[in-house]
């Protein structure tokens, strides 16, 4: 592994000599919050950023995508959705999103979307600096050692940049004159400093050795009930997690003799009809039951298979359930903690 | 009275339509019905932030739903003092443009077409005309991306709100619309010529006033702060009523006389009577080339002031997205004021619309909406009972229920209306003698005598009258008796007036027919002197609840004698009126 | 040639029409929906119209507030092998049952009309469709949507029943990526209404009004609490989960009262 610098001025004019490769696609503002969008204009890509409002999963599985066109003789991929890009600006806990998915997606049910997808897409990471809903420390998930082609590290007045493929290589080698391999101590010194300086900014902590046996041991706590009532079944949690992957089909079809198309759209086990079977029988008709399913899967069922939680600590859910359930606040209701939240307000009320 | 309240808000549905009744040679009955049900949106409305009004307002009608959309926010901008920028003026107007084309293009090619080439409608006509029903649906497919691109959707769209918009349109959006728009310009000149040169039949000819918004610089537009009139009246959008009132609202005697208690008609028709002079470009040639005198008392001429106005449209257009992209997104207009009161008007397709508010305390607490097809119900009635007197009159009573039907679709009231609008129903044979009877069940009618003595039986009036008197039958008025009396007692407004005349309709002799007042107001065979005196003084309740109860004349000459079979009638009048 | 198309008939009753201009709208696809099915009855796009034939489906717009209009839907729906709602006014009852309580709703008919009769229809409170007759499915929506009208129309063709997103609205309003509004304080109804529109007004920051109706679960004692917890006043709360619900509304708005006592 090769860790170069570069300068910052030197930034935008990297990205112009690769653009000429592929798309590039980078966290830009949309409000007050970020999106990962294809860029136009350099000078709107955000470097300073907090998470983007969803993960870069998208770019690998679009929400809503045609799989296949079909007909009385067959049927017909359709990959049209997936074209080369180079993803700039993704933040380690992202990174290690994607990392997850490819367990499922790759390893366990290859999909030829994600992989396609996958396979297309160039990671260029970019380091951040932690946020009030910020917990990657907790999950391990703030250092990255793998699953990037480039990864910047922004010390202020320059970059660190690790090379992590022979891809990110040939990138670099298509701008060679803008790095220099040549770090001095006092670069060193910058980049260490730095880092213990981000490690000590982390406002929100979560043991997660804890929380499997907590899963099992408080598994019928009422604080299930009252998460589930106040639960506005909006699938948004879902939606915004990185490591959230499942989806739903429905087959369209058309008049006038074109062919049908078979649509994928992001799911939630959140939505009433995804634990529904034939006959109009749901296993899980209570919210509350859906929420134990949804948080047994990140806290336990998936540390018990791959020795780690399926949570990146990014906060998403943090930022975007209206209610406030979502894994710290979870987390310390496991705990037998004094949850602050709005679901918790809302039983106090019903039980005054 | 009723027909104008019931239909204040409603949308004309496929099942509501005109009905005519004939009793021998006369239009006894000509009304216009509205059968959809009632919605009370303006009581619905009250309560609600004015957010919510301009949410649920459109919902009235989908087919005008951006012009409602547009009608609340200019009313509640006014009440809440809230001004926009210049590049949200610009945006609405491209919305509102957009739903003109959609809208004409679909009633002049799909609508109106077919009656003239002779086809039951416009699927059948695209064997013949494959060009214009292609092109038809091209423009309506324009109208509806412009409105889709600027409020959010094909319908109902939300993004236009009180201060502005939730999101401008982008430049390449807009200047997609500019060059489609040029792209159009040679079609559109020869739908012009084509709805221009069509033979449209003389038939409902009849002088009308018209009224539309009155756009500021001398420009054609089709939004203002004012109402302009086709007898150079002005009226200002706040005292909308001084043009309205007199037919939504019962004792405003002094106001509707100031148009002298005759139905005005506003749509594009109107807006080209009113402001044709200000057309601009080509718009400007075409109307230079075809306008003419037949245009101002011709209600099938809309067809043809729709396809100018397409004209304007679409050269409007350009000039709009190159001033708007010019501009930079305002921001949306926050406003404080929690209390006002506004009105609206902006020219739906099919003419003007009125949207008045109060605002108290942050909540709606007034809404009045007075829609185009509820202004133009009256001269729709007016223009179907001269086209079926002129009719029958003329022999040609088979054609009757083509024509009145091709008049009312020419007020392009709504789609769903323009299909199977039309009943034409015989009288049956002594029908006044019920419509007494129904009249009288309320309060007794005045009784009004009118005549000439010494013309033989044109004297009946004057006979029967007397004679009535004579048998104790109170409040029988003769002659200048009624000029007199009428409107001078407030009690007397809601009691109906029946004049008893001599009136020739070409019947046999002694025929007796009951029609409304109003309709012998609007036919010059049946005007006697007293009519319009009395007519103009008596109020607009009053007017529609009063008829005239005429007598088909043996002779008209020079005498004394009271001819046999008038005699008969009278006879059987006296039995009818006395008890 | 005997001919095995489906008979369909497309219906108005009161509402804006705006289901049926939607089909309208519709434009080249139009064609091609005359051509699939045998179109009985649509009085906005035809003049032909058979009253009397046996439909294999019926598609109502409008809710019911004339006499007249009841007997029409009864009618209807006895000569209808499946009968669609389509759009709010006539699964739901639309803005125009706003007047939940018949007093109510008489208060405000004399308030409007003045006590006049009217003379072609008694006027009744209005009502969704499914108080009166079996309605089988429910297209929601102010108006309708144009995928999910062409694509329940080409399903109904092919023997399926329609396939209608269950969620709520923020499920697509996430696909688009925008920010949630109730977390900035706004007052908005995503949670408590029914996907399908794509978010249109979210997607051009504004919040939506619910104009598609409440979808299956719609948690609106929760919605409600939180809301009164960022200080909006619990009156204009029920008005916005009014304006579209319809009579759906009707049972929280009792269980409110109840609570509230």
């Amino acid at each position: 592994m090769r860790i170069l610098k570069l300068k910052k001025a030197d930034l935008y004019r990297f990205l112009e000599v690769i653009y000429k490769e592929a798309d590039i696609w980078a966290p830009q503002k949309k409000g007050d919050k970020f999106v990962f969008d294809r860029v136009d204009d350099f000078s709107k890509i955000e470097l300073q950023t907090t998470r983007t409002i969803i993960p870069p999963k998208k770019i690998m599985v679009p929400p809503m995508f045609n799989m296949f066109d079909f007909n009385e003789a067959g049927y017909k991929e359709d990959f049209s959705h997936i074209s080369k890009k180079i993803l700039f600006g993704i933040h380690p806990c992202d990174i290690h999103g994607l990392l997850t998915l490819d367990k499922l997606f790759i390893q366990e049910y290859p999909d030829p979307y994600y992989m396609g997808a996958r396979e297309k897409t160039l990671i260029l990471g970019l380091s951040c600096w932690p946020d009030e809903h910020c917990f990657c420390k907790s999950t391990r998930t703030n250092i990255i050692e793998e699953g990037y082609d480039l990864f910047f590290t922004d010390l202020d007045e320059f970059f660190l940049v690790w090379i992590g493929s022979s891809q990110g290589d040939d990138l670099v080698k298509l701008a060679p004159d803008k790095f220099d391999e040549n770090l001095s101590d006092k670069d060193i010194q910058a980049y260490i400093r730095w880092q213990n300086d981000k490690e000590k900014a982390f406002k929100t902590e979560i043991d997660f050795v804890t929380m499997p046996d907590l899963m099992e041991l408080k598994y019928k706590a009422p604080f299930w009930q009252e998460a589930g009532d106040a639960c506005l079944a909006c699938g948004s949690c879902s939606m915004v997690c990185p490591t959230c992957n499942c989806y739903n089909v429905a087959d369209k079809t058309f008049l006038g003799g074109k062919p049908g198309k078979r649509i994928r759209t992001w799911d939630s086990c959140t939505l009433p009809e995804y634990s529904e079977v034939a006959g109009g029988e749901n296993f899980r008709e209570d919210k509350s039951d859906r929420l134990k399913l949804w948080y047994t899967h990140k806290l336990q069922a998936y540390v018990s298979k791959y020795g780690k939680p399926s949570c990146v600590g990014c906060g998403r859910c943090i930022a975007t359930c209206p209610v406030g359930i979502n894994v710290k606040t979870i987390a310390r209701a496991l705990e037998g903690e004094e949850v602050d939240a709005f679901w918790k307000k809302m039983s106090r009320e019903v039980t005054k | 009275m009723k027909k104008i309240t019931i239909e204040h808000l409603a949308r004309l549905e496929g099942n509501g339509g005109v009905t005519a009744t004939i009793d021998g040679n006369v239009v006894t009955d000509v009304k216009f019905l509205v059968n959809e049900g009632p919605r009370l949106v303006e009581r619905l409305t009250l309560g609600k932030t004015p957010e919510e009004d301009v949410n649920l307002v459109p919902r009235i009608c989908a087919i005008c739903t951006l012009s409602h959309k547009y009608a609340a926010i200019r009313a509640m901008e006014k009440a809440l003092k809230v001004n926009v920028g210049p590049k949200v003026k610009l945006i609405r107007e491209l919305m509102h443009l957009g739903e003109m084309v959609e809208s004409h293009a679909l009633h002049v090619f799909y609508l109106a077409l077919p009656d003239y080439v002779g086809f039951p409608n416009a699927i059948a006509m695209a064997s013949k005309f494959p060009f214009e029903v292609k092109i038809a649906l091209e423009m309506k497919q324009y109208g509806n991306h412009i409105m889709k691109t600027v409020s959010g959707r094909y319908i109902h769209g939300e993004n236009p709100v009180i201060g502005g918009f939730g999101k401008f349109p982008s430049r390449d959006e807009l200047v997609w619309i500019k060059n489609r728009a040029i792209q159009f310009m040679p079609f559109v000149l020869k739908t012009v010529k084509l709805f221009a040169e069509l033979p449209y039949p003389d038939v409902p000819e009849s002088e009308t006033l018209y009224a539309c918004c009155h756009p500021p610089d001398k420009k054609y537009g089709i939004v203002g702060d004012e109402i302009i009139l086709s007898n150079g009246d002005i009226i200002d959008v706040q005292d909308y009523k001084n043009l309205t009132n007199e037919f939504i609202v019962p004792h405003s005697f002094c106001k509707r006389s100031q148009y002298k208690g005759k139905p005005y008609s506003v749509g594009a028709l109107a807006r080209v009577n009113c402001l044709g002079e200000r057309f601009e470009g080509e718009a400007r040639k075409m109307y230079k080339k075809y306008f003419n005198a037949r245009w101002t008392k011709n209600p099938l001429f809309n067809n043809a002031a729709q396809a100018l106005e397409l004209v304007y449209a679409f050269e409007r257009i350009p000039g709009v997205v190159d001033e708007a992209v010019k501009l930079p997104d305002e921001p949306l207009v926050l406003y404080s004021q929690k209390d006002g009161k506004g009105a609206g008007a902006v020219e739906a397709p099919r003419g003007t619309l009125f949207h008045a508010y109060e605002v108290t305390k942050g909540l709606v607490s007034h809404t009045d909406i007075i829609t185009p097809t509820a202004q133009n119900a009256e001269d729709i009635e007016r223009y179907c009972y001269i086209t079926a007197q002129k009719l029958l009159e003329s022999g040609q009573e088979e054609k009757i229920k083509d024509r009145m039907d091709l008049v009312i679709r020419s007020f392009d009231p709504c789609i769903s209306c323009s299909v199977h609008t039309v009943q034409v129903k015989r009288a049956p044979e002594e029908d006044w003698k019920t419509k007494i009877a129904a009249l009288k069940t309320d309060v007794s009618p005045v009784i009004i005598g009118i005549g000439s003595p010494g013309h033989s039986d044109d004297a009946v009036g004057l006979e029967l009258a007397r004679r009535l008197r004579g048998q104790g039958v109170k409040e029988v008025w003769i002659e200048d008796e009624a000029l007199e009396k009428s409107g001078a007692r407030e009690a007397d407004e809601r009691r109906p007036l029946l004049f008893l005349d001599a009136v020739d309709f070409g019947e046999r002799p002694g025929k007796i027919t009951i029609m409304p007042l109003q309709h012998a107001a609007w036919n010059a065979v049946l005007s006697h002197r007293l009519l319009p005196l009395v007519t103009s003084q008596i109020s607009f309740d009053q007017l529609k609840n009063s008829y005239i109860l005429g007598i088909q004349p043996a002779s008209l000459e020079d005498g004394e004698q009271i001819s046999e079979p008038v005699r008969l009638a009278m006879e059987q009048i006296l039995e009818q009126l006395k008890n | 040639m005997p001919d095995n198309k489906l008979k369909i008939g497309i219906y108005e009753l009161t509402g804006c029409a705006g289901d049926a201009l939607l089909i309208i709208d519709c434009e080249e696809e139009l064609v091609n929906i005359f051509k699939a099915a045998n179109i009985e009855a649509f009085l906005m796009a035809k003049s032909d119209n058979n009253d009397e034939v046996e439909l294999d489906v019926a598609l109502v717009e409008g809710s019911v507030s004339t006499e007249k209009e009841l007997e029409e839907l009864r009618k209807i729906r006895k000569r209808s092998k499946a009968l669609i709602a389509i759009g709010i006014c006539a699964g739901l009852g639309g803005m125009q049952s706003y007047f939940l309580d018949d007093k109510d709703w008489a208060k405000n008919l004399k308030a409007v009309y003045g006590g006049v009769e009217m003379i072609h229809a008694k006027a009744l409170p209005s009502k969704p469709i499914g108080d009166f007759v079996k309605v089988d499915y429910f297209l929601p929506g102010c108006p309708i949507g144009k995928e999910q009208f062409l694509s329940t129309f080409a399903r109904l063709l092919a023997g399926n029943p329609p396939e209608l997103f269950r969620f709520p609205v923020c499920v697509e309003c996430k696909w688009h990526e925008n920010d949630c509004l109730l977390n900035k304080n706004i007052l908005c109804l995503g949670p408590l209404t029914a996907a399908g529109c794509g978010s249109v007004c979210v997607n051009h920051n504004l919040p939506c009004v619910g104009c598609w109706g409440p979808s299956e679960e719609a948690n609106r004692t929760a919605e409600y609490k939180l809301l009164l917890e960022k200080g909006y006043d619990p009156a204009l709360i029920k008005n916005k989960m009014a304006n579209f619900s319809g009579t759906s509304i009707t049972q929280f708005f009792a269980r409110l009262k109840g609570e509230t006592k």
